[in-house]
């Protein structure tokens, strides 16, 4: 275990029943680092993210997080977690959610730049029902990110956000990362892998490549990156 | 209209049916489970109610009498002393005793049969039951006062409820606990569910949020509304229905708050063994029916089959229905040991389901 990483899985294999969902995966992120997970979906990136936030307990290996081992509860107060599916109470105005996840989360204040940073200040009296995808996709990242963790796991954040606030977001997170905090992206699009610092291939619950996406490329043999993640992907399975 | 697409959604029902196999299980088990209770409810029932004989004739009618409702199917009677009565009401060991007076046969003779009639009173069927089976024996006695008219004029007097107390006064005492009960745990199950299906549970979990918090939480938060509606129902039957009360309505109040705290730990704990709402309605008729009808709502524990008084006795809602009439039919407060024990079990329960939900709670996440 290395303190200087923010996470540290170690050889963690997780089943469902028959199904195995990860295959002694290791995987480790630094410090304010950007870290992509790409898959097809079903390849093990969520049930990954559930591991390091210790919702999952691995069957074999070790989950280490900031330091501790997981699960931790004490560890959870710095972690921000944004589900796939934006889990946000419907009947609630995006101002109370996020106040709410907040609260639990042991924060006081910091909902408005929250809100600000996803651009729903304007919004914030809108109760939750009536948001389109996207908006309701904003708050739930305002939840995650609103008591200012130093992990930031983000499970596909940007399905179903317009391109123009894709790029603020990215901007975003990119001023969080520079501030020391640490972010986990999972992503099945590969122009979001670009952004990250360091990305990891995870296919059929092993992970086939890790690196920069210049290294991923060059390991690929493709300038191209979905190219170079469907030739490592090929050459693992034949 | 096209008969292959109505074919489609028929074979689409079915095949949603054919995966849910708890549905099919409830299709089929819980009528069979409802109704065999029911049956075995009204028809299995061996135990008639204990009536109480002191017969302090001096003449021979008295004794006749005795004996007519010694041999009545409608009652068990015991001989005793009339001095011991009321004691014996209060104890809960007869639900009415007669008393046939020392000057019953010279009144008889005289024309009017007047036996004095004690009820307990709380329970209006069983009331009729003793009505009845002394009125067969008065026909019993007419045929031996031969010649002369006889007026029957029993001296009824009720130890609770009154000449107005009716059906609604010793089923609204059970109901305005039940109401809030019943309605308390289907909100909280579907609300729990909620939280699962929506995705905000797992986020919860991934938070430093404890179990016990999002339990005692939620217990608090709807607790609060639960109040506010048990007040409600408690208003609108005391003040618009007028259901007979003889006890403090702080206390009915009190009880029927610790019904909705146990209907919401109740509604947490099941939540846990559904993964929809569909199914989690599916546990109204599993869970809620069988207790209703074993509770002593509408039949008396007391005259329920030997082997379901013994279920009867370990369901909470027994003792919260045997609480509420206590209160307010009887006027009980909380000096009475039977009102201890009721309150006391329904406390007990609230508690051994927050631990439970509490337990569980992780357990679905994976």
């Amino acid at each position: 275990m290395n303190d200087s990483y923010a996470v540290d899985v170690e050889g963690v294999s997780k089943s469902f029943g028959a199904y195995k969902a990860l295959n002694g995966v290791n995987l480790r992120v630094r410090q304010g680092e950007i870290y992509g997970l790409l898959g097809p979906n079903g390849a093990g990136k969520t049930t990954l993210i559930r591991l390091v936030c210790g919702l999952l307990a691995a069957q074999a290996g070790t989950v280490t997080v900031l330091g501790q081992r997981m699960p931790n509860v004490a560890v959870l107060r710095h972690i921000g977690y944004m589900t796939q599916q934006a889990a946000l109470y419907p009947a609630l105005s995006v101002e109370e959610n996020v106040t709410f996840f907040a609260a639990i989360n042991g924060a006081d204040g910091g909902v408005k730049e929250a809100l600000e940073l996803v651009q729903l200040y304007d919004r914030r009296g809108s109760v939750v029902a009536t948001l389109s995808g996207g908006m309701r996709q904003r708050c739930s990242l305002a939840c995650a990110l609103v008591h200012r963790p130093e992990l930031l796991l983000l499970d596909e954040p940007t399905v179903g956000i317009d391109p123009q606030l894709r790029v603020q977001f990215w901007e975003s997170f990119r001023q969080m990362a520079a501030g020391g905090t640490t972010i986990i992206i999972s992503s099945h699009v590969m122009d979001e892998a670009d952004r990250c610092q360091r990305l990891g291939l995870i296919q059929y619950g092993r992970l086939l490549a890790e690196g920069s996406p210049a290294d991923i490329r060059a390991q690929g043999g493709s300038p191209n990156l979905e190219e170079a993640f469907l030739a490592l992907a090929g050459r693992k399975e034949s | 209209m096209s008969g292959h697409r109505v074919r489609a959604i028929t074979r689409r029902l079915l095949q949603g049916f054919r995966r849910d196999r708890r549905t099919l299980a409830l299709l089929f088990v819980a009528p069979i489970v409802i109704l065999g209770l029911l049956g075995y409810l009204m028809r299995g029932s061996t135990s008639s109610p204990a009536v109480g004989i002191a017969n302090e004739d001096a003449g021979p009618l008295g004794a006749m009498v005795a004996d007519a409702l010694r041999h009545s199917s409608h009652i068990t009677t015991t001989d005793i002393n009339g001095s011991d009565g009321d004691a014996r009401l209060k104890d809960g060991s007869l639900v009415a005793y007669i008393v046939l007076p020392a000057d019953f046969s010279q009144r008889a003779q005289g024309g009017t049969v007047a036996p004095e009639v004690h009820l307990e009173g709380s329970q209006p069927g069983v009331d009729s039951s003793v009505l009845q089976a002394l009125q067969q024996a008065m026909i019993t006695l007419a045929s031996q006062v031969v010649g002369r008219s006889v007026s029957f004029q029993p001296q009824i007097k009720r130890l609770h409820g009154g000449p107005n107390y009716d059906t609604l006064d010793y089923f609204g005492a059970a109901f305005v606990g039940l109401v809030v009960f019943f309605l308390v745990f289907v909100i909280t199950i579907v609300s729990f569910l909620n939280e699962r299906s929506q995705g905000t549970l797992e986020r919860l979990m991934a938070s430093p949020l404890r179990r016990g918090e999002i339990v005692l939480g939620y217990m608090l938060g709807f607790t609060v509304i639960a109040l506010v509606q048990a007040a409600e129902v408690l208003i609108f039957s005391l003040a618009v229905l007028k259901i007979q009360n003889q006890g403090n309505v702080l206390l009915i109040f009190g009880m029927e708050a610790l019904m909705a705290i146990a209907a919401v730990n109740l509604g947490i704990f099941l939540s846990m063994f559904a993964r929809s709402e569909f199914q989690a309605v599916q546990f109204i008729p599993l869970v809620v029916v069988p207790q209703i009808l074993l509770s002593g709502i509408i039949f008396p524990v007391s005259t329920e089959p030997k082997a379901l008084q013994y279920l009867s006795n370990i369901l909470p809602l027994t003792y919260a229905v045997n609480g509420m009439r206590d209160i307010m039919v009887k006027g009980a407060d909380l000096t009475w040991s039977s009102l201890q024990l009721d309150a006391g079990v329904v406390a007990g329960f609230c508690v051994l389901l927050i631990a439970a939900g509490t337990a569980t709670l992780r357990r679905r996440l994976g």
